[in-house]
């Protein structure tokens, strides 16, 4: 049994409206991520999932407050570090891949540059050998001519290939304990989805990481994960392993949402 | 040709069918509305005869489409035309009163940068906290108010209440000689005549014409950098930066300021092109010997060449702005050079 | 650029409970809108009871001294001939007022309808117009108003009409700007399918979805306007010289500047500040109202 790296404990949220009002969208969501595993965060849109995570990192909305509930990281109430010692953690311990690729990195910086300077900044070292290290995170994460390819901007890379450059940026460039994925296959064709799977689950197993997972779609999720939490308008309807959540689900939303995905005709 | 290199061409090209277009219009503008300006030639006893030689003189007497190729041909051998004001060739009266205009120009542009991005910076980075409110209130009165009056109000308190600048009477003292003109630009000339306590006296008076300008092309530059920088602080790009632990600083300076700085440059163009052409309601409040000044007396007086010869000045000067807008946006912008 | 949000914001519930908590601030731009909104029609009021009241005469030199430093009597002072300053404020709010307003409706109309119909039907028609426009933009525009003025002569009808041809490019613009960016939209593609003339589309279909950026594009447009006006004011241009238009009359104030009758020139920037100020201040709100970008932030 593995212990746990990361545990959501109870934890609640809301907007706050221009007028002043606080709008609850978060209600007593908890789940744990336990070490070295790949755990799934499964919902439709507006379930709260890609909050949480936000939450995680302290890169959430501006305009969304937290109004109970903790994080634990290693033990850690991450809700309670101040911003310097958050900076700490993100991308050294704890790391995220977002889901638009392309938007999320900076059009007017080449990627070799924005890939050495997370590189810089992580492991410090010249300029020259951070570069060094970014073509061999772009060559690891199989996006050929990595020399070439460092040389150019995020609009020249397809959706694909640019997905890879972020996944290279959060999890070989950071060495991060935990790495979170937000919907990192959404937008992409079905065969590239199945490759940048298969390179999450490659780079999860090699370097040891504890994976987070989060998205909507179920296939993406059967086959690769250990754990799955199920996550409904801003709460966490059932959790547990893979294997019991498909095959043996309690929960009625969890059951609609396995029926309506695409699993079912394969199973 | 690599295809940068054919972009840029293209972009260089496209300007003269619209310099031509320019040409043209200033043409029939010119003669439309000026009718026929032989009678300011002419002296007022003059015979019926002597309007007619006049008149053939001025290359008046020739049907529209011979006097339109003349034009031409005269502007391309830069021939102005002599100003019926100053007696002399437009163009070297325009070449004469440039530098007045550049220097000032180029002093309230530096100014308007130097306090505009960083005010928008501030203000974008303190979103709707009092820093940006009070960035907000000043750069409205920046834009809201006309600049002749701001130019009024500086003049009435730091000269004639405070007395600490001189009065507007120029780019010099009354009675103080220029030093020989070398580039035109007093705060280079006098300092290459190694005359300080001249310089520091050019200096003075472009201070408060300076300001004046730098007040108003301040105001919508930090507007534009503040909105510019505020979107670029919302974006995913800077999302993953904070993501990957990079600090404030770095992704304000480094990966919000470069994205937001496109849109600030078309825009220090547009103001470059205005104020090139001539700051004429500025000019003319602080006895400016420039080019605007030349472009109001050539209205005034109905000079009919010279203010031919400033429109297309003033308007192929605009073309030339944005043509550097659009080149030096090419090596900015990486996607740019993609389309 | 468009900054994709990938995160998910649950449709809120409306808050309930804790009614002690409740923060009820409106929104910034509220605010800014109603207070620009107010001033506008502030002037407008003034402009209008000037035509029927104004303290004394603003015509009529010679009331005052001249030069008459503000007081009980002459709250604004008087300028060089003597006319009380503030009856020439009120009475230079029709002008400044009504001739930005004019201009700008005017150019707004013209504009809008070359921009739609540019826009829409694209080809050889837009190609020359945009061509013409970028040629027209490239003459300084308030040397152009100054020209053209000078040459068709003084007169509220001619300053007028400068004005509205000098402002009609950045409607043009703005429109067809708009206009092509929606053609493709669906509702464009049903309007079309259900029968309807290619104009009736673009002007009843396309168009009233754009009403939100051109008012907001307007209102700082009748800002410029107006700065325009002054400035033709203050060189004497188009108006004559009585004329308590506030751009002259700050002109004729500049030789109390040097001697120390600051109020002459001051305080019709002052009004010219409230008018040009309410009018951007409308134009930034609605710009954030009507901004489709919006987020619930």
């Amino acid at each position: 049994m593995s212990d746990i790296l990361l545990e959501v404990e109870n934890f609640s949220g809301a907007f706050r409206g221009e007028t002043g009002d606080l709008a609850p969208v978060l209600h007593g969501v908890s789940y744990a991520l336990e070490t070295g595993l790949m755990t799934a965060v499964v919902g439709e849109s507006g379930s709260g999932k890609s909050l949480t995570a936000l939450s995680i990192l302290g890169i959430q909305p501006p305009a969304f407050e937290r109004t109970g509930g903790r994080i634990l990281f290693r033990g850690q109430d991450l809700c309670g570090l101040d911003e310097r010692a958050m900076r700490r953690v993100r991308g050294a311990e704890i790391s995220m891949v977002f889901q638009d690729a392309r938007a999320a990195l900076n059009p007017v910086f080449t990627v070799g540059r924005q890939l050495a300077d997370v590189w810089q900044l992580q492991h410090g070292g010249s300029r020259k050998a951070a570069m060094g290290q970014a073509i061999e995170a772009l060559r690891r994460v199989s996006i050929p001519e990595p020399e070439r390819r460092a040389r150019q901007y995020p609009h020249e890379y397809s959706g694909g290939m640019a997905q890879r450059a972020m996944i290279a940026m959060a999890a070989l460039v950071c060495e991060p304990s935990l790495l979170i994925l937000d919907e990192p296959t959404t937008g992409l064709d079905v065969t590239i989805q199945s490759d940048i799977m298969e390179l999450i689950v490659e780079l999860s197993r090699t370097r040891g990481l504890t994976t987070c997972l989060i998205t909507h779609d179920l296939g993406v999720v059967v086959e690769t994960c250990q754990n799955v939490v199920v996550m409904n308008a801003g709460r966490v309807v059932e959790s547990g392993s893979a294997e019991a959540i498909f095959t043996r689900p309690r929960d009625a939303y969890t059951q609609r949402l396995l029926a309506s995905s695409v699993l079912v005709e394969a199973a | 040709m690599p295809p940068l290199g054919k972009m840029i061409l293209r972009r260089v090209l496209w300007v003269f069918p619209v310099a031509f277009g320019v040409v043209t219009m200033t043409f029939f503008m010119a003669r439309v509305l000026n009718g026929d300006p032989t009678e300011l030639y002419s002296p007022p006893e003059a015979t019926d005869e002597l309007r007619a030689q006049i008149r053939a003189r001025l290359g008046l007497a020739d049907p529209l489409p011979i006097q339109f190729v003349h034009y031409l041909r005269d502007l391309l051998r830069f021939d102005l035309g002599i100003s019926f004001t100053t007696q002399q060739s437009v163009a070297s009266d325009l070449w004469d009163r440039l530098p007045a205009t550049l220097e000032l120009g180029l002093a309230g542009l530096l100014l308007g940068i130097v306090v505009g991005i960083p005010l928008g910076v501030v203000a974008a980075v303190h979103r709707e906290r009092w820093p940006d409110f009070l960035v907000r209130g000043t750069t409205l009165s920046g834009m809201a108010l006309p600049q002749f009056w701001v130019g009024l109000v500086l003049i009435s308190i730091f000269f004639v209440d405070l007395q600490v600048l001189p009065g507007p009477v120029g780019r010099l003292p009354i009675g103080v000689a220029a030093p020989p003109r070398i580039t035109g630009f007093l705060l280079v000339d006098t300092l290459l005549a190694g005359d300080f306590s001249l310089w520091w006296q050019a200096v003075r008076q472009l201070a408060l014409p300076a300001l004046t300008l730098g007040f108003s092309t301040a105001a919508p530059i930090a507007r534009v950098t503040r909105s510019a920088m505020a979107e670029a602080l919302q974006s995913d790009y800077v999302r993953t930066a904070i993501a990957m632990g990079h600090s404030k600083r770095v992704v304000w300076f480094r990966y919000s300021l470069r994205n937001a700085l496109l849109p600030v440059v078309t825009l220090i163009g547009g103001i470059a092109g205005h104020i090139f052409a001539g700051a004429v309601l500025l000019e003319s409040i602080f006895a400016w010997p420039g080019l605007g000044q030349y472009a109001l007396q050539a209205i005034e007086r109905s000079d009919f060449a010279a203010l031919q010869g400033f429109v297309i000045y003033a308007s192929l000067l605009y073309v030339l702005a944005f043509l550097a807008v659009d080149l030096l946006y090419m090596f900015i912008d990486p996607r740019v050079r993609a389309s | 650029m468009r900054d994709g949000e990938a995160v998910e914001t649950v449709a809120p519930p409306l808050a309930r409970g804790k009614p002690a908590a409740r923060r009820r601030h409106r929104p910034r731009s509220y605010w800014t809108l109603r207070i620009g909104v107010a001033v506008l029609v502030f002037y407008a009021l003034v402009a209008v009871l000037s035509v029927f009241w104004t303290p004394y005469d603003p015509l009529t030199p010679g009331i005052g001294d001249g030069y008459d430093a503000p007081s009980l009597a002459f709250p604004l002072g008087t300028d060089r001939l003597g006319a009380d300053m503030l009856s020439r404020l009120m009475a230079g709010a029709r002008y400044d007022l009504g001739i930005a307003a004019v201009a700008v409706a005017i150019a707004l109309t013209v504009g809008t309808t070359i921009g739609v119909l540019s826009g829409y039907f694209g080809g050889t028609l837009d190609t020359v117009v945009m061509r013409g426009v970028e040629i027209f933009q490239a003459f300084p525009g308030l040397l152009f108003a100054m020209l053209v003025v000078q040459a068709v002569g003084a007169g509220l009808v001619n300053v007028i009409l400068v004005l509205s041809f000098v402002g009609i490019p950045d409607y043009l613009r703005l429109a067809r700007a708009e206009i092509q960016a929606k053609k493709s939209w669906q509702y464009a593609e049903a309007a079309r399918l259900a029968g309807n003339l290619p104009w009736r589309v673009a002007f009843r279909h396309l168009l009233p979805n754009s009403i939100g950026p051109l008012l907001a594009f307007t209102s700082i447009n009748a800002a410029f306007a107006a700065l325009v006006t002054a400035s033709l004011g203050f060189l004497g241009l188009g108006l004559g010289p009585n004329v308590p238009e506030w751009g002259n009359m700050i002109a004729r104030g500049q030789d109390g500047i040097m001697t120390g009758q600051w109020w002459v020139s001051f305080f019709p920037g002052l009004a010219i500040l409230g008018l040009t100020g309410a009018l951007y201040l409308l134009g930034d709100a609605l710009a954030d109202l009507t901004d489709p970008r919006r987020r619930r932030q």
